[in-house]
């Protein structure tokens, strides 16, 4: 295999603090490259200079053998560098075939030629093999159908390297599972893949090669053979990780019930939810993209309204305001957190603010010195960083605005705090730190409710596991040890246990 | 000490804009030495931005929730025309100015009232709202008038408003300096203040965070039509008669000063500061032209001008600190970089 890609001593700073210290990075014909670093270690701004986003300090891009200067994106995706952003960026309300031929529209005489282009479209997507329609508005698709779109759309590009930013971030288990096997049938066909994840099992099974970045510099280069996690991890953190086991003791608490739902229905979206959470309880809720985890959450949490059944929170009913929800103790980190958990040209101690008006303003006067001192203590409880609580929360790396986003609720007297994926897009550091703070809120006293896709994240942190699936609880796991496996099972639909005996 | 030097170094690095201010009236001062810079000058130009300087007060809120409203003007002419219609109704009488005022404002708020139901009940985007009510509250300014210009010159209570000095500066510029302080205050002081702020960024996250956005949304519309009315009002009496186009184009002058001010039509950022730096800036455009004896047709070419470079300097500014790659959409770019 020839190297497709290299760039050597690149170099980049911001407002002098350099984030790139002359860093190498190669990429072989048709190989599954993983790109892996904590959050600011600098993996997505090589990313940004590779294509054209940010221009570079110092260094040289070698594309094919030939030094290549790339000053913007269409110099990138010119010689065939497609990126399948984070953030995907179709417009939702074309179709498929014209979101992929968008820019690169066929016509005659300046008359658009539709049907060419959607069956040049739907040959694309029979060449690759995907299961989707030309024809489809986007809006209408699943996240994870959006993302074969976007990788679509480079392929249409004649994409040589496509650049994947945390593609499984918001994909369940077995859609992720389809999408390994479009990677696998890429690199048959040739093209290269920059794999950058948080996820290290999908990091390990599809990589060929690795290359691990630590504050700006490139610690090592691993082949396949050589990739063992805890050394990676040890890598990338430079320290040794509290790893946490695989699989759990899981047990009922003795504790009295707090929260009680029977029978909540909402229709079209799920039905027959039955459930209790304890005090000082952490309860997991698994489930694919779309088995209705959110939705029945939005609707204890007062933000959605639902057509029957019944919640009771301390024996009492739940308000269907959230405002009166958050007096009573309810607190809600949400599953998107860049458009619902924050206001990102806030500052961090402003963010924190909204929540606690209630004590940190008398007669509709905030009092500054209070909103202060919540912000920084809340700062140096949750190491914040940078520990500057004026700064806005949109300019922060993802695990400290979720930090943050935890910050709004940890200065009230909690009793139920619903947390929905907790961690999607975080590193390791972060990752644990937001472990330790969901767990000693546990041991005070405070339920938990954490709807995770994140397996791993499961099965450590939760106490009791319940499973959805298609808008309904399909398995509660309460005792003794379960692995993956049964959680995979259990969503997929193989495995009942527990559920509810009486549906239908 | 510390805390006062920060303040002026965020007003400026949020708004480069008012740069422009301080260059434009360095100009003026060497072109007409002993005439701009003088305290006379000064209070004219103050008394010229009062009107507007007062709407920006309360359209602020709707601007900084990412809304709009685009009535300031016609409720401004409706607001003076009923006040004016009651007075002299009332055969001039203090007793008259004081239901003519309070009437007023009071139409200002309904109106502010029906802006803010409409958008938070129906989701009718602010701007289509305000478009429409801009033209139905002209009308009501027409029927209130019956179309004539209408004289009020008495009685004192009434001319005080627009007219009267305190202190040597015309009391219209107390009421804008007053109500720019209840702004500022509401803005940075309260609860409600840094919900707009809030909202404005942000409206999901503030509902999952239990904030009442719809009230809030109501309340800022509402401030806007209040200050409209309050404008209209004074205007009225600083021009001792009502017309149905009394504050015609004074809609663009409150965005533009906003705008210029550092506000976002998108919402979330901006401040009272900037908007009334804003609105004197364009204040001291007009009475630079004025002064150097440009005919004033070309005024609004002028003005223009000025504030698109301004606005266009300081969106170059903010995409420089983003650190992305410069483009440029008219020239092909040179392999200089090796």
């Amino acid at each position: 295999m020839s190297e497709l890609l290299e760039m050597k001593g690149i170099q980049k700073s911001f407002n002098d603090s350099p984030v790139l210290k002359d860093v190498e990075f190669t990429v072989k014909q048709g190989e599954v490259h993983a790109l892996m670093g904590e959050n600011g270690a600098g993996k997505s701004t090589l990313i940004k200079i590779l294509t054209g986003i940010y221009p570079k300090d110092g260094g040289q891009i070698f594309w094919e053998g030939k030094a290549v200067d790339i000053n913007s994106r269409s110099d990138a995706s010119k010689l065939g560098i497609g990126v399948i952003y984070q953030e995907l960026s179709l417009i939702p309300t074309l179709t498929v075939a014209q979101n992929i031929m968008l820019g690169k529209e066929k016509a005659i005489k300046g008359i658009l030629q539709s049907n060419k282009m959607k069956l040049d479209v739907e040959e694309l997507i029979q060449k690759y093999n995907f299961r989707i329609k030309a024809d489809a508005v986007v809006e209408t698709l699943t996240i994870a159908e959006r993302q074969v779109v976007e990788i679509l759309k480079a392929l249409s590009e004649n994409s040589k390297l496509i650049i994947m930013d945390e593609p499984t971030a918001s994909l369940s288990a077995k859609e992720s599972e389809s999408l390994f096997g479009i990677i696998e049938q890429l690199k048959q066909q040739g093209v290269s893949i920059i794999y950058i994840s948080h996820r290290l099992e999908e990091v390990y099974r599809l990589s060929d090669r690795l290359t691990v970045l630590r504050d700006g510099v490139r610690v090592a280069v691993l082949e396949k053979e050589e990739i063992i996690p805890e050394d990676v991890i040890r890598l990338m953190i430079g320290k040794d990780l509290s790893e946490a086991t695989a699989s759990n003791n899981l047990r009922v608490s003795d504790k009295r019930v707090l929260l009680k739902v029977k029978n909540l229905k909402r229709k079209g979206v799920f039905k027959n939810i039955s459930f209790e959470i304890h005090e000082g309880e952490i309860v997991g809720f698994a489930g694919l993209i779309g088995a209705g985890r959110t939705e029945v959450m939005r609707c204890i949490y007062g933000a959605d309204p639902y057509d029957s059944g019944e919640i009771l929170f301390e024996d009492k009913p739940v308000s269907k305001t959230i405002s009166k929800n958050i007096k009573a103790g309810f607190g809600l980190v949400p599953e998107d957190r860049r458009n619902q958990g924050f206001t990102p040209l806030l500052s961090i101690e402003k963010n924190i603010a909204l929540t606690n008006y209630d004590t940190i303003a008398s007669h509709g006067i905030v009092n500054r010195a209070k909103e202060k001192e919540y912000g920084n203590t809340m700062v140096e409880k949750l190491n914040i960083k940078p520990g500057n609580s004026q700064i806005p929360v949109g300019n922060l790396s993802g695990g400290n605005q979720q930090k943050a986003v935890l910050g709004k609720w940890l200065s009230r007297d909690l009793k139920l705090l619903i947390i929905d994926e907790p961690t999607a897009g975080i590193d390791i550091g972060a990752k644990d730190e937001i472990y330790k703070i969901i767990e000693n809120l546990a041991e005070n006293g405070t339920a938990v409710i954490m709807v995770s896709s994140d397996l791993q994240e499961l099965l450590r942190v939760s106490q009791r596991v319940i499973v959805m699936r298609k808008g309904e609880i399909c398995a509660e796991f309460s005792e003794g040890r379960i692995t993956q496996e049964h959680i995979l099972m259990a969503e997929s639909g193989i495995l009942t246990k527990g559920g509810n005996e009486d549906e239908k | 000490m510390k805390n006062n030097n920060l303040n002026i170094k965020t007003i400026f690095n949020k708004s480069q804009k008012l740069w422009i201010l301080v260059v434009v009236m360095i100009i003026l001062t060497v072109l007409q030495p002993g005439v701009f810079l003088t305290f006379a000058n000064m209070k004219s130009i103050l008394l010229s931005i009062s009107i507007y300087g007062i709407m920006v007060c309360g359209t602020i809120f709707p601007i900084l929730l990412g809304g709009i409203d685009l009535s300031v003007g016609a409720v401004a002419a409706a607001a003076g025309a009923f006040t004016v219609v009651q007075i002299v109704n009332s055969g001039y009488t203090n007793q008259g100015v004081i239901i003519g005022v309070c009437g007023g404002l009071l139409l200002g708020i309904i109106v502010g009232l029906v802006h803010g139901v409409i958008v938070t009940r129906f989701n009718v985007p602010p701007f289509l709202i305000t478009l429409a009510t801009q033209n139905i509250v002209y009308g009501v300014a027409q029927l209130l008038t019956g179309n004539n210009v209408i004289a009020c010159m008495e009685p004192k209570l009434f001319a005080f408003l627009g007219g009267e000095r305190v202190l040597g500066v015309p009391f219209s510029v107390w009421i804008m300096i007053f109500m720019a302080l209840i702004s500022y205050v509401l803005l940075n002081k309260t609860v409600f203040g840094r919900s707009i702020y809030a909202v404005g960024g942000n409206a999901e996250a503030c509902f999952l965070s239990g904030i009442k956005s719809k009230t809030i949304i109501v309340l800022a519309y509402v401030a806007s039509g209040f200050t409209a009315a309050m404008a209209g009002i004074v205007l009225a009496s600083m021009n001792r008669q009502a017309i149905a186009k009394a504050a015609q184009g004074y809609d663009n002058f409150v965005l533009t000063a906003l705008v210029v001010g550092g506000a976002s039509l998108m919402g979330g950022e901006g401040t009272i500061t900037g908007a009334i730096w804003g609105a004197f800036l364009v204040g001291v455009i007009s009475n630079g032209l004025r002064l150097l004896g440009v005919a004033s047709d070309y005024h609004g070419i002028i003005k223009c001008i000025v504030i698109i470079a301004a606005v266009a300097l300081d969106a170059n500014i903010r995409y420089k600190k983003s650190g992305l790659q410069k483009k440029s959409l008219f020239f092909k770019k040179n392999k200089a970089q090796a």
